[in-house]
């Protein structure tokens, strides 16, 4: 039999494992330099292993600062642009109405805004309107262009969800509110979870929009970016990889199937969800 | 009091798409659309970044004269990258489309983890891996391959680092999991099914990529590459830690213009500008698509 | 800012009540951390923190002072830096942030503060010379409380009437230094004397300059022969040929800030445009590199001590300046970071201590009179100009 796609196999097997190894070639590096004693400042060249930076992961009080200040950003960034998606989302499953194009449209948007442009106008919005550029600000920053990303993974994983349950539910008399609460809350948690996580990365790694909108604070990339002029201490490669590590964590959390899964675009091999 | 949908009155739904809705305009549309009379404004100080309006034509010209030739290279080198990102990526969706099986979305997963660490982060680690003294560059000089490799125009005087090169490869590197998601959501369309029976129709492989696979994948693929062309046009950190001092892209021009010149206006008219191309590419792009070619989870 | 999509489908479904309960501890701890964060905003001290009572004066609050990195007598191993010692001398808390990395940067962080009026978190804090006298020009700064700084008389006759700050009452000089060339005489192969010398073709690639604009193109330009100490946009055209020539050709490698400290480590760099005292440091670690002022000149600048106009520790901070200018206090600043000096005596003072003595023959941190011929300030620049030499120096350094 000529030809059949198996005989091509091999090939791009072998392509994929070289694939993912050039993925996390940088990742496993910061792994291992984590564990690296580097001579002077900089952290960039092998010298010998230790265990001394995991044992003080908070010796660098700047750093610590910054990755603090990234984390409080990033949680609150989160939070606020999936409950802001959320709601979004949830009503454009509930209730279809003419404006939904242009909703969604406008959700799009920020996606097509490279990160430069969108950093030049909020700088201008805030300079204009006379706020000081702190916390707040980046706040705002954050939580804006968070809030696609929200609004859309939950879109996805409400779009095929099965409102049953809830239809069930307000016939044995529950109101709205309880229903919502009890039974759709808990159906959309792995939803939320995703959404919240995909947030929460991108408000910490964010880089370009932070320099223009956040004032003075030092966030975790801007230390970062900083290093490279005064010292780059295996510390940035231990705390990033107890994010990476946490990440993993809940990534695995929030794909587990729940009810609210995105199992409209499945290829018919995987079984549909049971009811 | 009967079907769940219409116990949500619309006062509800508004209710609930309002404070979203309220973000979007003001954060968002409010200030885009501010910058159109920005770029026709001038500075009200030598540093301020307070303006008035004025219709300062000139403010377009200037920019466009001065910066016309950065952007067209910044977009032919994000054409680049993104096509560089291409290649590695399709072969790696067909894999895990057609040969996944139950793996698919384990082996989805990896790919995009690697991208949960900071950008900034995964630069050190590359300014580690590539570094003059480091051990890629280490491992070529042992294989003999830095002279070809330095005609082919991969090395620059024998090193990686702060050459063009490492600025394209930075780029694709980051456009990987843009391709490779939504390729795998479209190619998973086609079915192994498909595959199968151009094969019981004696059609080799690369038949039944180029008249198979490669155009019913083209819808997920506009898509994907419309997403990931825009922020590498705009990337800022590629250029600054991988690049040379001839690298810088439009991205290092903006903030340049904007944080250490002040000169906002004429920074608005070039980001008008850059935005109105990319508005051309993405309406162009994403013709083909639907929103479910949208790699979200 | 990675926007990357996550994989569209969950394998397994989990039973309702556990994902509850997952949720509900992922939501708690979301919710919780910033409180607990929260406590640890205002965290970080930075080095030499150990604050004893807090001082009198205008505010309540520790001074706050922000400086550049690796610019002060550090403490390590039980043994107290400038900034203790001058809390235990005076009882005052400091905190002392090492956060200054470049005055464009710095700059644009507090220009949209100062021009609405707001006061900037610091106290004092340390800039560069031109940096200075355009705050001094835009109004921005408190006149020092000079009549608080009788050390002031320690100052040295050359840091008088300095051009940035003719009036003497806006900055005080913090350490002096020199911009000339470093090199690795091993990458290099030879001694180089020159500005000519880093346009050799043999260092093609190898070769960093600053995108510090008045270091870069004040050398070129004292190698053209241009007077820089009233420097115009006309005279600079042969500087900013050159420079963009050799940029064309692949001359140099990169344009850099601090970080070409460890590019000249490393070996990135066979030769740069670099300042005296980070290249003295260096020297100590890899006796292989050496600084030299070209032989058409080198420039001399300073960073100076400034206090942003609203500051609420006026007195603190006189004490704190009074303090550095004590000589032996200056001493010990100098001999941690290799600067010159702005204070008479310190040569003396490390002469007489066995640990420092070879400092004090450091032609570097004590150029002499022949060396100080050769060294010029880079001269006052109006706003028009200013603007001029920025833009095309952008365009060359791309940002």
């Amino acid at each position: 039999m000529s030809g059949s796609p198996r005989r091509a196999i091999p090939w791009l097997a072998l392509w994929a494992v070289a694939v993912y190894a050039l993925l996390f070639a940088p990742i496993l590096v910061i792994v291992l330099f984590s564990f690296n004693a580097p001579q002077g400042r900089f952290n960039l060249l092998w010298q010998g292993f230790t265990l001394a930076n995991w044992l003080h992961p908070l010796a660098v009080p700047e750093l610590v600062q910054a990755f603090v200040s990234s984390l409080r950003l990033a949680l609150a960034a989160a939070a606020l642009a999936t409950v802001l998606g959320g709601g979004m989302a949830l009503a454009l499953a509930r209730r279809r109405r003419r404006a939904d194009g242009w909703i969604e449209l406008l959700l799009v948007l920020p996606l097509t805004s490279p990160e430069i442009v969108l950093g030049t106008a909020l700088l201008s919005l805030f300079v204009q309107a006379d706020v000081p550029m702190g916390f707040g600000t980046l706040l705002l920053s954050h939580s804006l262009f968070c809030l696609s990303y929200a609004a859309l993974t939950l879109q996805a994983r409400l779009s095929g969800f099965d409102w049953s349950l809830e239809e069930a539910a307000e016939d044995l008399g529950a109101s709205p509110l309880q229903t919502f609460l009890r039974v759709t809350l808990p159906r959309l948690a792995p939803g939320l979870l995703a959404a919240l996580l995909l947030s929460f990365s991108l408000s910490f790694d964010d880089y370009v929009v932070t320099l223009f909108t956040g004032g003075a604070t030092l966030t975790f990339p801007l230390y970062i970016a900083g290093s490279f002029q005064r010292e780059i201490p295996p510390q940035i490669h231990v705390l990033s990889t107890l994010v990476l590590a946490l990440s993993l964590a809940l990534l695995a959390l929030s794909l587990r199937r729940g009810p609210g899964a995105p199992g409209a675009q499945e290829a018919p091999e995987n079984p549909p969800p049971l009811r | 009091m009967s079907g769940s949908r219409r116990s949500w009155g619309p006062e509800v739904s508004w209710l609930l798409l309002a404070p979203g809705l309220a973000w979007l305009l003001g954060l968002f549309v409010l200030p885009l659309l501010g910058l159109l009379p920005l770029s026709l404004a001038e500075p009200l100080g030598r540093f301020s970044l307070r303006f008035r309006f004025t219709g300062r034509i000139d403010n377009y010209s200037e920019v466009l004269q001065h910066y016309g030739p950065l952007l067209l290279r910044s977009l032919l080198v994000a054409g680049l990258a993104t096509a560089l990102a291409l290649l590695i990526s399709y072969p790696l969706a067909c894999f895990i489309a057609f040969r996944g099986g139950r793996w698919r979305p384990l082996l989805t997963g990896l790919v995009v983890i690697p991208f949960f660490t900071a950008s900034l982060v995964r630069m050190i680690g590359w300014t580690t891996l590539l570094a003059d003294r480091g051990p890629l560059l280490g491992l070529l000089r042992g294989l003999g391959l830095v002279m070809p490799l330095e005609v082919l125009g991969l090395l620059h005087d024998g090193r990686l680092l702060n050459t063009t090169p490492a600025v394209v490869g930075g780029l694709a590197y980051n456009a990987v999991p843009f391709l490779v998601l939504p390729l795998v959501v479209t190619l998973q369309r086609v079915g192994v099914s498909l595959l199968e029976a151009a094969a019981d129709l004696q059609a080799g492989p690369w038949i039944t990529l180029r008249r198979v696979i490669w155009p019913l994948s083209k819808p997920g693929l506009a898509a994907g590459l419309t997403l990931s062309l825009v922020p590498t046009v705009g990337d800022v950190i590629n250029p600054q830690m991988l690049g040379g001092p001839n690298d810088r892209l439009i991205g290092n021009a903006l903030q340049n213009l904007v944080l250490v010149q002040r000169q906002l206006p004429r920074s608005a008219a070039l980001t008008v500008v850059l935005m109105a191309l990319l508005a051309l590419l993405v309406l162009f792009g994403l013709r083909g698509g639907s929103r479910d070619d949208l790699p979200l989870p | 800012m990675p926007r990357f999509p996550l994989p569209p489908e969950p394998p397994r479904r989990l039973p309702r009540r556990t994902v509850l309960r997952r949720l509900a501890l992922s939501a708690g701890g979301a919710l919780a951390l910033p409180g607990l964060l929260a406590c640890g905003r205002d965290g970080g001290r930075g080095r030499g923190s150990g604050a004893t009572g807090g001082g009198g004066g205008e505010g309540k609050g520790p001074l706050v002072i922000s400086n550049w990195p690796l610019y002060i007598d550090p403490s390590r191993e039980g043994v107290p830096g400038s900034v203790e010692r001058f809390e235990r001398a005076t009882g005052i808390a400091v905190r002392y942030s090492e956060d200054q990395n470049d005055a464009a940067a710095f700059f644009a962080k507090i220009q949209p503060e100062l021009e609405a009026g707001r006061t900037l978190p610091q106290d004092l804090f340390v800039t560069t010379y031109w940096m200075a006298q355009r705050l001094i020009d835009l109004g921005w700064l408190e006149p020092l409380p000079l009549a608080e700084v009788p050390n002031r008389r320690h100052l040295n006759a050359e840091l008088r009437k300095p051009s940035w700050d003719p009036s003497e009452r806006f900055s005080l000089p913090w350490q002096s230094g020199i911009s000339g060339i470093a090199y690795n005489l091993e990458a290099t192969g030879r001694e180089l004397q020159d500005v000519d010398d880093l346009f050799d073709p043999k260092l093609r690639g190898r070769v960093g300059f600053l995108t510090e604009m008045r270091d870069s193109i004040g050398l070129l330009m004292l190698a053209d022969g241009q007077d820089i100490r009233r420097p115009t946009y006309g005279a600079a055209e042969g500087a900013f040929r050159r420079l963009e020539q050799a940029k064309a050709d692949g001359q140099i490698r990169a344009f850099t800030g601090n970080d070409y400290q460890d590019d000249l480590l490393s070996g990135n760099f066979a030769a740069c445009v670099a300042w005296s005292g980070d290249v003295a440091q260096l020297a100590l670690e890899q006796p292989k590199l050496r600084f030299v002022v070209p032989r058409s000149g080198g420039l001399l600048w300073a960073d100076v001590m400034v206090m942003p106009r609203g500051a609420r520790h006026r007195r603190e901070a006189a004490a704190w300046m009074n303090f550095v200018y004590d000589p032996p206090e200056a001493a010990r600043i100098a001999a941690a970071v290799h600067y010159i000096s702005p204070v008479q005596g310190v040569q003396t003072i490390l002469a007489a201590d066995p640990a420092t003595a070879r400092l004090s023959a450091s032609p570097l941190l004590f150029p002499d009179a022949a060396m100080r011929e050769r060294l010029q300030v880079f001269g006052p620049l109006s706003a028009g100009e200013e603007a001029r030499f920025d833009e095309r120096f952008a365009t060359i350094v791309g940002a």
